[in-house]
């Protein structure tokens, strides 16, 4: 990992007791960021991501990457019960059941015009944040913000699928300019992992030495 | 027996609220005869599909999305009420 630096990042965690400090974090009720017709669109976390991207996107814009596991998945769930039922599904519903509805909808309340990127790793999104947002850096741009989120996980799935256990999403604002910011450096590990966002959200924090993703990720000052 | 004009009125008020979502939204915020989509609530294209849906689970009515006088009965609360008036099975 050549020269990674997080130059600003925050957090929302829908039980806020466990969540980064209030510097860091997103305030309630989510949404802010959005006109009240975009809003009503989105998830608590999707709405949590938009006000994240708005914190931290610079006034003339970069690219944006947006990470989930799972994405809406309350909604996915119940469009598919109505499929099951020979229920007709809702048009609002169908037209945000693709990964990058979260963007969509951010880009056009913001008039966002640079490039956006939605993934899924089945639970390597940061890793594949990471490795994303470096080739965006390579290929010019001063920054670039990336987003991890999950929504909440409906009871039919309880462990069936990893999850935090509650809707919560992170973002960081990553650059190539030092600058007195934190530094991101991996190395190998011996226990990969699949962090969620409350993970990266705790060693964001400081509350753990390391993350462990497919590598092991420090943070080390400048 | 139907309800009265006034009571449908307030029905479809409803509907559209609790269909479309509108959070923050109350009955008496919507002018029944202003327009629905564009300058007046400021509702959009998936909206149309979602009351065309809605029209047809509560009131069995069945809509031609590309016909012009479907444009006419989504003008206003008072168009939809006089569409569901005329057309209603249930």
């Amino acid at each position: 990992m050549d020269r990674l630096y997080i130059s600003d990042w925050c957090a929302w965690c829908a039980s806020e007791t466990q969540c980064a400090s209030p510097q860091q974090s997103i305030s309630s009720p989510v949404g802010s960021s959005l006109p009240g017709l975009l809003r009503r669109r989105l998830d608590a976390a999707g709405r949590a991501t938009c006000d994240i991207l708005h914190a931290l996107a610079p006034i003339d814009g970069c690219p944006l990457i947006h990470a989930s596991r799972h994405g809406d998945v309350t909604h996915t769930l119940s469009m598919l019960e109505s499929l099951a039922q020979g229920q007709p599904l809702s048009p609002a519903r169908f037209s945000m059941s693709v990964h990058n509805a979260v963007l969509g909808v951010y880009s056009i309340a913001h008039q966002h015009r640079q490039p956006l990127q939605a993934l899924g790793a089945c639970g390597h999104e940061f890793d594949a944040l990471l490795t994303e947002a470096e080739g965006y850096l390579d290929a010019g741009h001063a920054s670039v913000v990336i987003v991890f989120s999950e929504g909440e996980l409906p009871a039919t799935y309880h462990g069936h699928t990893p999850h935090p256990g509650q809707a919560c999403a992170v973002g960081l604002r990553l650059t190539r300019q030092a600058n007195e910011h934190p530094r991101l450096t991996a190395s190998p590990t011996a226990t990969p992992g699949e962090p969620t966002p409350l993970e990266v959200i705790q060693w964001l924090a400081g509350n753990t030495p390391w993350l462990d993703g497919l590598q092991r990720l420090t943070l080390e000052a400048e | 027996m139907h309800e009265t004009s006034q009571q449908l009125t307030l029905d479809l008020k409803r509907m559209i609220i609790e269909a479309l979502e509108l959070e923050d939204v109350t009955p008496d915020d919507i002018d029944a005869q202003a327009p629905l989509f564009g300058d007046g609530l400021g509702l959009d294209s998936i909206d149309a599909l979602e009351l065309g849906l809605e029209l047809q689970k509560r009131y069995g009515i069945k809509l031609d999305a590309e016909a012009e006088d479907t444009r006419q009965h989504f003008a206003s609360i008072d168009a939809l009420r006089a569409l569901v008036e005329t057309r209603r099975d249930r």
